[in-house]
């Protein structure tokens, strides 16, 4: 079964939402980073925007988004996948419950703080009935999300859906989660983007939404041929080849390889072995170092790997070693999070 | 070629009880959980909920536990749980079983980052707990006591989170992409819930009284609960006792309002009938309804319009039995599947406690007391959750 990616929305830390190919890379110097937002009043009412928090606003304009590059109106499903859900509301609300000792509180924070928030909020927006979920486990968020929609795809149960990973930073969200060293390195600044393997990436924040259809037409960027959600396997090497033997291919089959690389050695050395000992090293491509690091830094990932198969052409600001760009058939997009949860997803040009 | 979905182990932890039997004993007493406030630390003890009636320190020791490791209260009951559903079911998680662990929840380790967020924000005292704080960290907690899962996942759609998480173990079963999963949810209480529903102004002072004309909103509950599905061919080559088959299930969203449903139960109307449709059942085949029934003005008159919407003239018997366990929020979902499951298999009507007038716009009565000695083949659980995430499920009695 394929499962075609048929529009794509993008509001990220590169200027991404209004632009329709690669913009122009943009590299900062800040431990971290907030999108480059658009103007929201073309998605949302003044009036709900003064209530709703930037996680909400982004994810309802990229879904927009998506509606309008698919000509999809009305998705069967949305599901959402989100690391910390709506932190800056959740925080709001924490916040001034300590601070006046559980005493005059407003609902609106707290209404507002549920991670499911964003998928009800796209379906109040689009009206959508249809199945909803949301999936909150980590940096495995996006694809978890991805997968249960996949899983309504193989069972009939859906013809389209509209999946997103939705983040959002907040400045003491930055500060506690380094304590405890989530953002892996210090920053520093970057000198010779995507070449060196060993820079260091700033964290960020995002909202990507695609629309996915059973049936493939001419809007159709690549479609998803196979994923899978590992939780700590005995060997990935033996998962992933296991993997592309069940959709008989051979690593030589796999034309490039997009991984969640983000400048950490412990975070990058698996990429690293399996590229060199399944893929021999050939074509190896990265996107953190353009979408920041955040919990659903995956859906940048796949948004870059569906543009690059649809414009057959890889942009040497994301390539790790020097390939032919213009031959891109198959490609497997590969992130963990913490050496504990894996995805895997065979992606391939329509 | 979609493979049936077997249910082969109960697992609960709720204000009525530690295990199976005593939620069972309870439900067919009469008892419930609800009362004073004795673990969460909070000024806000005038509202009465139902709380797991265990300390930290006694989960810990039940479960050998050190006590320097850090846990949530909500990992903790949700390793109980999951440690009695396994157990129940005669399952060690391995590898070579192609086993997932899937867990709902809403705030995650959110019970001790509301203790400590001051020391988050200013010094490195409790950065363990930073650690544990976000959902999918929460739910590793639990399936790294066992080990051996090869799927873990975490869903959060509020007050649904569980039932979803039930949902999607039932399909990676049918789909044929695992053999045996865990899935359902854990809650504690905590003062983030206790002061988020207040200033929604839906909680009860007093007992709730789901589906009364009188009611005046919900009482918090804490709780665990899962179930333990697999496929026919893992439970016959295990020679597990199989208890019930998960026959259909449906997710809709009301796509109305953040916190309210419907007027028309829109949601839930769709929810109930994508069951009933993939069930292959009539609406007149269900025995049972376990209602979500908070005992909020909104919610029960929205769901017991649904409820007329699917079933029309003749509604089977409804009962919400949040009186008994408060509302369990993430968890309620798995804690009333369990209930169902008991309910079914032990031929028995658990009640609405606290019932007294019809809703004026229903058209039907809850079971206000207990009737025991009935057959009941299949039951239907609803589970709603802010935002309108709506999801119900039938469970059948086997064949």
């Amino acid at each position: 079964m394929k499962v075609y990616i048929q529009g794509t929305g993008n509001i990220s830390i590169q200027n991404t939402f209004d632009h329709s190919g690669f913009p122009e890379p943009v590299w900062y110097n800040e431990p971290y980073v907030r999108c480059m937002d658009p103007d929201f009043s073309k998605f949302v009412s003044p009036n709900e925007a003064r209530r709703m928090s930037k996680v909400i606003k982004r994810a309802i304009a990229t879904a927009r988004k998506c509606i309008a590059d698919s000509g999809i109106e009305m998705p069967d499903a949305v599901i959402s996948g989100t690391g910390l859900g709506c932190i800056e509301d959740t925080e709001k609300f924490l916040s001034a419950m300590i601070d006046n000792d559980e005493q005059f509180l407003q609902p609106t924070f707290f209404i507002q703080s549920t991670h499911n928030t964003i998928s009800s909020q796209i379906a109040i927006n689009l009206k959508c009935h249809g199945h909803n979920n949301t999936f909150v486990h980590g940096g495995i968020s996006f694809e978890s999300a991805l997968f249960e929609a996949f899983l309504l795809f193989l069972d009939n149960k859906i013809k389209t859906a509209l999946v997103g990973g939705y983040d959002e930073m907040t400045p003491s969200y930055f500060k506690i989660l380094d304590r405890v060293e989530f953002w892996r390195k210090k920053h520093e600044a970057i000198d010779d983007p995507g070449k060196s393997t060993d820079l260091r990436i700033c964290a960020g924040e995002g909202s990507v939404s695609v629309m996915l259809s059973s049936e493939k037409n001419e809007k159709s960027y690549a479609s998803i041929d196979d994923m899978e959600i590992l939780y700590q396997p005995e060997s990935i090497k033996s998962s992933i080849e296991a993997f592309l033997d069940r959709n008989s291919k051979r690593p030589e089959d796999i034309d490039l390889i997009v991984t969640g690389m983000n400048g950490d050695e412990q975070n990058d050395a698996i990429y690293k072995t399996i590229s060199d000992d399944l893929f021999g090293n050939k074509a190896h491509a990265w996107y953190r170092h353009l979408s920041g690091d955040y919990f659903t830094s995956a859906g940048f990932g796949l948004w870059l790997t569906a543009s690059c198969i649809r414009q057959k052409y890889v942009p040497s600001f994301v390539s790790l070693n020097s390939f032919d760009t213009g031959n891109l058939k198959n490609v497997l997009l590969f992130n963990h999070y913490k050496n504990k949860n894996f995805s895997l997803i065979l992606l391939s040009a329509c | 070629m979609t493979r049936n979905v077997l249910v082969t182990g109960l697992g609960i932890v709720s204000g009525i009880g530690i295990s199976v039997q005593e939620t069972l004993a309870s439900l067919l007493a009469g008892q419930s959980g609800i009362g004073a406030i004795k673990y969460l630390q909070t000024n806000h003890k005038d509202y009465p909920c139902s709380e797991v009636p265990l300390s930290d320190e006694q989960m810990c020791s039940m479960l050998s536990i050190p006590r320097n490791i850090p846990f949530t209260r909500t990992s903790l009951m949700g390793i109980l749980a999951a440690k009695n559903s396994l157990s129940h079911a005669g399952l060690t998680p391995h590898k070579s079983l192609r086993i997932g662990f899937i867990s709902g929840t809403t705030v995650g380790g959110m019970e001790k980052s509301e203790q400590y967020y001051k020391d988050f924000l200013e010094n490195n005292t409790r950065n363990d707990y930073i650690k544990i704080h976000d959902c999918g960290a929460s739910t590793e907690v639990i399936a790294d006591y066992f080990g051996g899962f090869s799927y873990v996942s975490t869903i959060s759609t509020a007050c649904s989170s569980s039932a979803n998480a039930i949902v999607l173990g039932a399909n990676l079963i049918r789909l044929g992409l695992l053999d045996c999963v865990v899935a359902g949810g854990t809650e504690c209480l905590t003062k983030f819930h206790l002061n988020g529903f207040k200033t929604l102004m839906i909680l009860d002072k007093v007992n709730c009284r789901p589906f009364d004309a009188e009611r005046a909103g919900l009482n918090l509950g804490e709780g665990a609960a899962y179930i333990v599905m697999e496929s026919a061919e893992s439970a016959r080559n295990r020679k597990a006792d199989v208890l019930c088959k998960v026959s259909g299930y449906g997710n809709a969203c009301d796509a109305f309002h953040q916190t309210a449903s419907s007027p028309d139960g829109k949601g839930a109307t769709l929810a109930m009938q994508s069951a009933l449709e993939m069930s292959g059942l009539k609406p007149s085949d269900i025995d049972y309804i376990n209602a979500h029934g908070t005992g909020t003005t909104n919610n029960d008159e929205s769901e017991g319009t649904a409820i007329m919407n699917v079933f029309g003239n003749s509604v089977p018997p409804v009962s919400s039995t949040k009186a008994f366990t408060g509302h369990t929020t993430s968890a309620s979902g798995s804690v009333e599947a369990v209930i169902s499951i008991l309910a079914m298999n032990n031929g028995f009507l658990p009640p609405n406690l606290n019932f007294k007038t019809r809703i004026e716009k229903l058209s039907f009565s809850p079971v206000s007391k207990l009737v025991s000695g009935v057959k009941i083949n299949h039951v239907l659980s609803n589970s709603f959750g802010f935002g309108g995430n709506n999801t119900s499920m039938v469970f059948s009695k086997m064949r």
